[in-house]
């Protein structure tokens, strides 16, 4: 209050000349905008914990792919005379059952786990933007059919029929991979086919139409950007649901088996010795877990980052 | 509304029949022949005999028809690895044990977890809120059998608190023996008290954004009254909706259960059943289990559409 | 100057959200007061802090993120209802003081029937039973309306047409015979005709029950059908406030003046340029130190950029925030316009 009276006496007449403005001035504004994408990396970037996920990623990917190798031990021929040892310098996790180095052994697993994962994903998106596009394009008919194939489909719990496709199959690779995507591209069909109808029908798609733009155009500049969100999201999702189900159907038996190694192979292995050596069961377990946990985490501040309504 | 349960209803049978087909279709495609270990240690008349009593000597398309005039029938097939078991004697023999064990699970879990969730709404913030929500994350990351392998070897392993495994039987198989039933369910249970939470939260979370939980302040109710009245059912919802996957998780969840803890019931057996190739039993509990999931997801309509007065089902007027 | 008691006076209001980006002050020292019986309207662009205002005076407005600052006072037959308790908050809200919103699908719980989210109202306030709480609704719905009331109050909000879900909410805010209505933009979404016939039936209540009204909102038409007095804001100050006829016919702040302006009239001549006001409005969680419409006022100087402008008075309740009114000022011809005096 002091201050003011005391500004209230200085002021001149130059303070009082009219001056107006200028369009500039008058147009600027304050915030800088920013796009959709640059502003769902910001807010990742400002979640702690999402970032803390992605970093444990990338150590866990590095590990994956240089682990086995970090210790130069053969992880496949038999050892029998030191097995099952807990860990130690030469054995960072010890042995197991049949004297092979853990550490290499876990980490092969999680190569193998992680590489069914992501595959096994892109499949399922690939089948599924395809499937609902072509839906969404169709209409009439050829989307009521399709639509009900989808819904058949739903109504058996998804492991049943991942578990009938193995046995068909066999248990390597190829069948799992099958088997995991066969009944997850549903769900993508369905959000996709959703995501599409909404665009051709929304105003913003109908303006750009008016102003000329050509189908090409209009795909690229306007369906593309908004099914990345929801796709990026799906992935993110059904990566660790992956993980998950591989895990457990080698567990039964039904996905991978001895020889082939996977976190799922290893933890039934661990399962028999869990008695007498628990540490055979306590690494891929903890591995998978923290896998699947840095996954979950990252879907979760990604779908908080992508969440148009909480853009700031 | 009873003109759109009869529709529903149709679908549903509709829907089963697809399903047994489309199972039958995809198991023909199964590469062996499952009676071969049997039929090897026979002589060869009884081997002929064996084929036919199984039908496997006529043609696919004959089978087929065979197979579903007999589950029209109630009769889901016979055992091909042990002679005299049928699905219907195995479903009424093991279903009280995985129904049992289904049903404490969600009990357990959908009412802690939906509690949890609330509270994690109404604190947001605090320390409850982080508590909550990182709970739920650890759980949900933690698969069903690592958990319940991690229980098993440390509750009954290590401290010896409860059986490593079994499950009661006969007087006791619905209401006793608790001890055995503890573990199990606790491992199912844990990961719907993740998804409920979350779910609630978020819900929660939404319904509390919107404008008329803005009116019902606006006209003096008391906080407790506001939630009661306007938020909580509005947030059931979506809850509602996530009632026939949670009945999916506990059919597939009872898999991994059942085999870690060595629990007779439906889930164990179909893992059995799938490593010994015996055909007639997957079919026959895929064909049940479906049954059971369709059922479900046609019940939570109903309930979904009594709970949401906004959906308008079609043959009911305004 | 009033000898009628102020039902309600607002002092030196001041509203601010914490966000992620910072503290947005979106309501900077307001003060206006209300006479019983009379209607307000609270008139400016979106963002200016006007809902803002209503909710604080609902006492609707969220903690922690939003903020009624420390010297702000809100008098309610005198008593400062900033300083109530939830026991005196309950009793007020909805008892004394009622809110009707824009969105009238949205304000409503879309899974509870219309009557009992009017009977809640009575049940809670009144006093009242069940079966008599129902019969009252079934007569506000009448009051408002809505034809065949027996049969609506048992349907939901999504069953009715937009007028008639805003009647509901009427019929909602007035079932306890408030003092105070605050619409917030109750006719925005709604198309002219039934605008005309919402304004008239608050028109009515108002008399009936001697209640004031503040009505929030961007369209200068429904001023001019409804209010007595108006208050103009601009980026959480009130810039001009006064009598209608005064402030319609001698505006006194640029910014008034510029709003008058913008108004489409019919009966200008063909081909003459619409008139707007260039430019945007100031951001809030920095907003500027002097006049927050320097930037877009065609008579700005060099003071009004540096210092927040005081108020002058006109008389008769009319003043307007403006240094064109210091008398270090030149001379601006700010046209009064066509109309009686």
């Amino acid at each position: 209050m002091q201050t003011e009276k005391n500004a209230a006496a200085a002021l001149s007449a130059e303070d009082f000349k009219v001056v107006g403005f200028t369009q500039e001035e008058a147009n600027r504004i304050e915030r800088p905008t920013i796009s959709y994408w640059q502003d769902a990396w910001r807010r990742l970037k400002k979640n702690p914990i999402a970032m803390a996920s992605l970093a444990v990623l990338a150590v866990l990917i590095v590990l994956a792919v240089i682990g086995p190798v970090i210790r130069g031990y053969d992880y496949v021929t038999m050892n029998v005379p030191e097995k099952n040892q807990g860990a130690s310098a030469q054995y960072w996790w010890g042995t197991d059952a049949l004297g092979r180095d853990l550490f290499s052994r876990v980490w092969v697993g999680a190569r193998v786990s992680i590489l069914v994962a992501l595959v096994a994903t892109v499949l399922k998106l690939v089948i599924g933007v395809l499937y609902g596009a072509a839906m969404a394009h169709f209409g009439g008919w050829v989307d009521d059919i399709m639509m009900r194939i989808i819904e058949v489909l739903n109504s058996l719990p998804h492991l049943l029929l991942t578990i009938l496709v193995m046995m068909i199959l066999g248990n390597n690779m190829f069948a799992l991979l099958v088997a995991l995507s066969m009944t997850a591209w549903c769900a993508t069909a369905r959000q996709v086919r959703g995501m599409i109808k909404q665009l051709k029908e929304s105003e913003y798609v109908y303006a750009a139409e008016v102003l000329g733009a050509s189908p090409m155009r209009i795909i690229l500049k306007h369906y593309v950007p908004n099914m990345l969100g929801i796709l990026i999201l799906n992935a993110s999702t059904a990566i660790p649901g992956f993980i998950f189900t591989e895990a457990g159907l080698s567990f039964l038996g039904i996905g991978l088996t001895a020889p082939d190694i996977s976190l799922g192979v290893l933890i039934s292995q661990g399962q028999a010795t869990m008695d007498f050596y628990p540490s055979q069961l306590f690494f891929p377990c903890a591995v998978l877990c923290v896998i699947v946990m840095a996954f979950n985490l990252l879907g979760d501040g990604l779908r908080d980052a992508l969440d148009p309504r909480l853009r700031q | 509304m009873a003109k759109y349960m009869l529709r529903r209803l149709v679908e549903l049978v509709i829907t089963v029949f697809l399903i047994a087909t489309a199972t039958f279709f995809l198991l023909e495609a199964v590469p062996g022949d499952a009676l071969s270990e049997r039929a090897d240690k026979l002589p060869v008349e009884s081997r002929t005999a064996l084929y036919e009593r199984y039908g496997l000597d006529k043609s696919m398309m004959e089978r087929y028809v065979l197979t579903m005039k007999r589950m029209c029938r109630g009769d889901f097939g016979e055992s091909f690895v042990y002679a005299g078991q049928t699905v219907t004697g195995l479903i009424r023999d093991r279903l009280p044990v995985s129904a049992r064990l289904g049903l404490q699970q969600m009990l357990l879990g959908v009412s802690v977890g939906l509690l949890l969730g609330i509270l994690a709404a109404t604190r947001r913030g605090t320390i409850v809120d982080y508590l909550v929500v990182g709970l739920s994350v650890l759980l949900i990351s933690i698969p069903h059998l690592v958990f319940g392998l991690m229980l098993q070897k440390i509750f009954a392993g290590s401290l010896r608190w409860f059986p490593t495994i079994g499950w009661p039987s006969g007087s006791e198989l619905w209401l006793g023996g608790w001890k055995y039933t503890v573990l199990p369910t606790l491992t199912g249970a844990f990961s719907y008290i993740a998804s409920y939470a979350r779910l609630m939260k978020t819900s929660l979370l939404d319904v509390i954004n919107q404008d008329y939980v803005l009116t019902a302040e606006s006209k003096g109710l008391s906080r407790a009254a506001v939630v009661r009245k306007h938020m909580l059912r509005n947030s059931f919802i979506p809850v509602m909706t996530q009632l026939p996957m949670s009945v999916a998780m506990c059919i597939t969840g009872s898999f991994f259960i059942e085999s870690i803890f060595s629990i007779p019931g439906i889930g164990q057996y179909f893992v059995t059943a799938v490593h010994n190739q015996d055909l007639a039993i997957v079919l026959g509990e895929t064909v049940l289990l479906s049954i059971l999931y369709v059922a479900v997801i046609f019940i939570t309509d109903i309930c979904y559409a009594l709970v949401d007065p906004r959906i308008s089902m079609p043959g009911v007027s305004k | 100057m009033n000898d009628v008691k102020n039902i309600l006076e607002v002092k030196h209001l001041r509203v601010s959200f914490h966000t992620y980006a910072g503290e947005v002050k979106a309501v900077r020292d307001v003060s206006f007061s209300l006479q019983p019986g009379s209607a307000l309207a609270i008139v400016g662009e979106s963002g200016c802090g006007k809902s803002v205002t209503a909710k604080s005076v609902m006492g609707l407005v969220k903690k922690p993120q939003g903020e009624v600052k420390e010297g702000s006072e809100i008098l309610y037959n005198g008593e400062n209802i900033l300083q109530y308790t939830p026991k005196q908050w309950q009793h007020y809200k909805g008892g004394e003081c009622a809110i009707i919103f824009q969105d009238a699908l949205a304000a409503l719980n879309p899974t509870m029937r219309v009557g009992k989210q009017i009977m809640e109202n009575l049940m809670g306030h009144k006093h009242m039973g069940r079966a008599e709480a129902q019969k009252e609704a079934v007569e506000m719905l009448r009051l408002v309306g809505i034809p065949e009331p027996e049969k609506r109050v048992r349907q939901y909000p999504h069953q009715f047409s937009g007028g008639m879900r805003q009647r509901v909410m009427i019929a909602i805010a007035f079932a306890c015979d408030p003092k105070i209505l605050i619409c917030d933009e109750p006719t925005t979404a709604l198309d002219v005709t039934i605008q005309g016939q919402i304004l008239d039936i608050i028109k009515r209540l108002m008399k009936k029950n001697n209640t004031s009204v503040i009505m929030i909102t961007h369209d200068l038409g429904v001023v001019a059908n409804i209010a007595q007095e108006i208050a103009v804001m601009y980026s959480g100050i009130i810039v001009e406030r006064g009598a209608c006829r005064d402030v319609f016919y001698r505006p006194r702040h640029p910014y008034t003046w510029a709003l008058l302006q913008s108004v489409p009239r019919l009966d200008l001549e063909n081909k003459q340029v619409l008139a707007s006001i260039p430019g945007t409005p100031p951001d809030l969680l920095n907003p500027p130190v002097g006049c927050p419409f320097s930037t877009r006022c065609q008579y700005c100087m060099p003071v009004c950029k540096n210092r927040m402008p005081e108020n002058t008075d006109f008389g008769g309740g009319h003043s307007a925030a403006c240094w064109l009114h210091h008398p270090m000022a030149p001379k601006v011809d700010m046209p009064d316009r066509k109309g009686d005096v």
